[in-house]
């Protein structure tokens, strides 16, 4: 049996990450989603509600949530927490009057029980726009570095370009295989 | 060559057996997880049973609220652990109303989440009086002082929504703090650019061109007027203003008494706003035409009149928060 043999028999087995996409609104978690999946990005409506997309990349199953970021929704991102292996928030990075909000939201989650164990990506988007901050200013604005509680990484990005989004996606299902998959 | 590549895939086959295991075993437990979230017995799946719902919810209050009032009458050594069991309670009623929440109305909803956060602060409180915290000699001032405080937090942390964190320095393409002033800004200086527009009060702003975003924050008497946006528009704690502007999308937050005309190729929303009416766009201004090629935003596909109010999610009735502006009110020429 050749290396593409068991490759493709490894495909065939489920292996399914769960990612829940959480961030405020006009942050661009819907884009993100759907330029990831090769959709159109013209139509986007704020979301009200959610969004869940399974996608196969790597031979990996992704089932994405992305979840309404408005004031109102807030609320009821804790009715997505169960069984997620990895959070992956998403920074309107030319947002500058919000990131107070922003970083307060995110640490928040970060104390949540059911969130424990899963990686953090940290998409800086928005990267397209010239008054975007960049990823190391994000990080600073929003504490990252004293997040000791999960394996977390900042990635800039551009859901509209499509700029560093395969990226950030590959890190985080890295992270998560190599703690699922390898662990016993 | 060939025993070479039987072996390594000897090693494969080993590698693959291995993680597939783990991974049927990881597909167990959740599938285990999920039929035993399902067989259990108070997991109400139907709308009708929401009054179920409400019976379990106030039978479980009555019975955390007699725990509470129990543990005046308990040993010293016994509270804790029976504090323990008072928490791990109110965790499962709080897990129980998370999985509700799909059929219930957000009214309930709400109230059951009211319901928990007094239960736990009871629970805290009973905590506190019964088994103070004796770390330091101090305690009883540093009590008080910490009672005092978190209130305060809360309510800046609420606050906090409708301020501007001042560490960070706004965008270079912006207009802030101004009062009584027609302002305007032309394409060589916002195309493709991101712009904000902060503390103004009656002002006129025009802005000739195509910016990629427009966030605008804490607006007071104003007439913003722009050019078509090939992103979103932002817009948080206006009142009284009126906004003429094309975008692909449109966010507006706590605004009040403003009339919008706007050209959107997705659907505006609102959230937290009263009283805020709709037009489709009519400014017009010499170089509009080439402005929207730059911006890439389709002419031809405007949802001016298809708003969605976070506040009022109710498909089959109309919001009472906005409305179409109606056609003998509307300006029709801005010059």
């Amino acid at each position: 049996m050749g290396l593409l043999t068991i490759l493709k028999k490894m495909k065939q087995k489920e292996k399914e990450v769960r990612l829940l996409m959480l961030g405020l609104d006009n942050a661009g978690k819907t884009t993100i989603l759907k330029k990831f999946n090769g959709e159109d990005i013209d139509m986007i409506s704020p979301t009200l509600g959610f969004n869940i997309k399974t996608l196969e990349h790597r031979g990996f199953k992704l089932n994405v949530w992305d979840v309404g970021g408005q004031k109102s929704l807030r609320s009821y991102w804790r009715n997505y927490f169960e069984s997620t292996d990895g959070l992956v928030w998403v920074v309107d990075s030319a947002d500058r009057m919000r990131l107070a909000d922003c970083k307060r939201e995110l640490h928040s989650l970060l104390v949540e029980e059911r969130l424990a164990g899963a990686t953090l990506l940290v998409f800086a988007n928005k990267q397209d726009l010239p008054g975007a901050l960049t990823s190391e200013e994000i990080r600073q604005s929003l504490d990252l570095d004293s997040i000791k509680t999960h394996h977390w990484l900042i990635q800039d990005c551009s859901a509209v370009t499509g700029d560093h989004l395969l990226e950030g996606i590959d890190w985080i299902i890295d992270d998560i295989a190599s703690r699922i998959f390898t662990m016993d | 060559m060939a025993a070479i590549e039987a072996a390594d895939s000897h090693v494969l086959e080993e590698k693959k057996l291995a993680v597939t295991e783990r991974l049927q075993k990881r597909q167990d437990d959740r599938q285990a997880e999920l039929q035993k979230k399902k067989s259990e017995g108070d997991a109400v799946t139907r709308r009708e049973d929401v009054t179920k719902f409400l019976d379990n919810l106030n039978e479980k209050r009555q019975a955390l609220e007699d725990g509470v009032a129990l543990s005046n009458q308990l040993e010293k050594s016994e509270l804790v652990d029976h504090f323990d069991s008072l928490s791990g309670t109110l965790q499962k009623l709080q897990r129980y109303v998370s999985e509700c929440t799909a059929f219930l109305p957000s009214y309930e909803i709400r109230q059951a989440q009211e319901t928990i956060s007094n239960l736990q602060n009871q629970i805290q409180e009973k905590r506190d009086e019964l088994l103070p915290k004796k770390k330091f000699a101090f305690s009883k001032a540093k009590k008080t002082t910490e009672k005092k405080v978190e209130p305060v937090k809360q309510q800046k942390t609420n606050d906090h929504t409708d301020e501007i964190d001042a560490a960070v320095e706004l965008a270079a393409c912006k207009f802030v703090k101004q009062t009584g002033q027609t302002l305007t800004k032309d394409s060589s200086e916002i195309n493709q650019k991101d712009v904000a527009l902060v503390d103004l009060t009656d002002c006129t702003i025009k802005l000739f061109g195509a910016p990629s975003a427009i966030h605008m924050f804490n607006l007071k008497n104003c007439r913003i007027f722009s050019g078509p946006v090939s992103g979103s528009i932002f817009i948080r704690a206006s009142t009284n203003c009126v906004f003429v502007l094309p975008c692909q999308q449109l966010r507006i937050h706590n605004t009040y008494d403003t009339d919008f005309y706007i050209h959107v190729t997705s659907k505006a929303i609102i959230e937290d706003c009263h009283r805020v009416r709709f037009a489709p766009y009519n400014w017009k201004y010499n170089t509009l035409d080439s402005d929207y090629q730059v911006s890439g935003l389709d002419k031809g596909r405007n949802n001016w009149d298809k708003v969605d109010d976070f506040n009022f999610l109710a498909a089959d009735v109309a919001s009472p928060n906005w409305s179409v502006l109606p056609e003998s009110e509307r300006t029709l020429s801005w010059d």
